[in-house]
């Protein structure tokens, strides 16, 4: 008989392949325990596609049940889960759609599938106690350009070569057009939300190299060059005061 | 090893608290005797282990695990492990459960409880994983019967042997699934009042019931019963818990309902019906024991 380990490999190998030939030998119960064993194939395969259904609503809106089921089931077979979470499965998700060949008439797909994404991750998210503006107080001048800045989790940043918002809007609301002819323009969005609520904001393209770099750990000094290089007329200090005026920061560190 | 809840032992019957739910509960206190949770369900759901950090002030809770993987090969999930812990010292639960089954391979997550060969590997390898978990959780973790469809040719004893072994060995308490036996033995084509006379009484510290599904099978008219909670439980399913009440003593019991998720009000009246059940037959035994 083998091992345990062995056991295991040819079961997660029917599990992820689909195919349960090669476990059969394994299972007692005669000629029905193939059919068993494909209730954990089945179940495997069922459970996460309903998982990525829940995450992605609109992409399957936008897509069509069909092809999104076939989409998600290739998915669940090539990228399972690595975690028992399954909040924190699906993140690989819209790489993997904008792969589909099916997919190369939508290139705003990938950034659409992403932007989903981001609004069910900052809808989990809850606020923390903001700081105020005066907790810059103690460091003055150039103390300040090094300083790295920690925003509240539920935030996001996106940029796209499409109007993926738009697109996001007409699904959210109750009278979605039959058609709708996306044309190519950059927009750059920013995603917030706590608690089971969210918003889309776009900004213009200084405040978000700004937002964006504050909210990957740059310094502030960093953050200002990039919105200042995008927009020579960006005013760093109205920008970090709004940061703050809009509860968005929550704790100041010294950069390295 | 262990330290206990600083909370009351869990009376009564209570109900897996579900993330629909979570708002309503909160908010409006329903009359649950306890909650169980899946610890996965929150930990990486801020929000929701908000509100769950809110209801435990106000209801015990326990914590039923489905990722740790306690029977694979390459070992349990540690950084799930440590994720769970940490969730636990926040919440101070009642009680702490998995699943007598694995779930990783090689970093994989199968979203699966998949069967164990019931053999002397077996047995050392969860002997292990158990100390393990104890260890690090500080708790008691209740091993729980699972729902079985196939069995694996390796297997040397079955399955009430296998967890009474387990107990033996390593001192561990069990989770009795009443609903797993019955559908294992279904499936298995094994008599659950048997199974439920074998195991070790003095170890089995909580009971489940959860509703499943008949599947039809290619085989003419026959059928295979699969675990969906996603219904009410089985009326047949109800002598048998009667019976292991009889055996095991009033235990705390819980409603699993997971898929097709009703109006709590709906779980609350299955938990009032096991209640209600348990009472009949201890009030009976009660009669019993004064008449002898």
């Amino acid at each position: 008989m083998p091992l345990l380990a062995e056991t295991q490999a040819r079961l997660a190998r029917a599990m992820l392949s689909g195919d349960a030939s090669a476990a059969v030998p394994l299972l007692s119960g005669g000629e029905r325990s193939a059919g068993r064993l494909a209730i954990h194939l089945r179940h495997y395969e069922a459970s996460l596609m309903a998982a990525l259904a829940a995450k992605f609503p609109a992409c399957a809106w936008l897509l069509g049940e069909r092809f999104f089921a076939e989409t998600t089931r290739r998915f669940v077979h090539r990228q399972p889960p690595t975690k028992p979470c399954m909040a924190e499965y699906g993140a690989e998700f819209p790489r993997f759609l904008a792969q589909q060949p099916a997919s190369a008439a939508m290139p705003y797909l990938r950034g659409f599938a992403v932007l989903e994404w981001h609004l069910g991750q900052v809808s989990i998210a809850i606020d923390h106690p903001p700081l105020a503006l005066s907790a810059l107080r103690p460091f003055a001048g150039e103390a300040l350009y090094g300083l790295t800045l920690r925003l509240q989790p539920g935030i996001a940043h996106l940029r796209s070569r499409w109007p993926i918002d738009e697109l996001m809007r007409l699904y959210l609301s109750a009278n979605a057009p039959d058609s709708y002819l996306m044309n190519e323009h950059q927009v750059c969005l920013e995603v917030r939300g706590a608690r089971g609520v969210f918003t889309m904001d776009r900004l213009d393209p200084a405040t978000f190299a700004f937002r964006s770099a504050i909210a990957a750990g740059r310094a502030i000094g960093a953050a200002a060059e990039a919105a200042l290089e995008a927009d020579a007329a960006f005013d760093p200090g109205g920008a970090l005061a709004r940061l703050y005026a809009e509860r968005l920061v929550v704790a100041v560190n010294r950069g390295a | 090893m262990t330290t206990a809840s600083s909370r009351k032992a869990i009376r009564g019957t209570g109900v897996g608290l579900r993330l629909p739910h979570l708002v309503e509960v909160a908010a409006a206190r329903p009359p649950a005797a306890w909650f169980e949770i899946h610890p996965e369900n929150f930990l990486a759901n801020p929000h929701a282990t908000e509100l769950l950090e809110q209801i435990a002030v106000h209801y015990s809770i326990s914590v039923h695990t489905v990722g740790v993987s306690i029977g694979s090969a390459g070992g349990i999930d540690r950084a799930h492990l440590a994720r769970v812990h940490a969730l636990i010292e926040r919440i101070d639960p009642v009680l702490v459960s998995g699943h007598l089954a694995w779930s990783t391979h090689k970093g994989t997550y199968l979203n699966d409880l998949l069967p164990l060969p019931y053999t002397e590997e077996t047995l050392d390898l969860l002997a292990r994983h158990l100390v393990e978990i104890q260890d690090t959780l500080g708790r008691p973790y209740l091993v729980e019967n699972p729902s079985s469809y196939v069995g694996l040719d390796a297997s040397t004893m079955d399955e009430p042997a296998f967890l009474s072994e387990l107990v033996a060995r390593t001192g561990c308490r069990l989770l009795c699934d009443v609903s797993n036996i019955y559908l294992s033995g279904y499936n298995m084509g094994f008599d659950p009042y048997a199974f439920i006379d074998r195991l070790p009484a003095d170890a089995v510290g909580e009971l489940h019931l959860g509703g499943f599904t008949p599947e039809a099978e290619s085989e003419a008219g026959a059928e295979v019963l699969i675990d969906t909670h996603a219904g009410r439980i089985a009326e047949d399913v109800w002598p048998l818990y009667a019976h292991a009440v009889r055996r095991f003593g009033a235990l705390p019991t819980l409603i699993e309902w997971d898929n097709d998720i009703p109006p709590l009000a709906t779980i609350l009246i299955e938990a009032a019906r096991a209640d209600l059940v348990a009472a009949q037959v201890l009030s009976a035994e009660g009669r019993h024991a004064a008449a002898g």
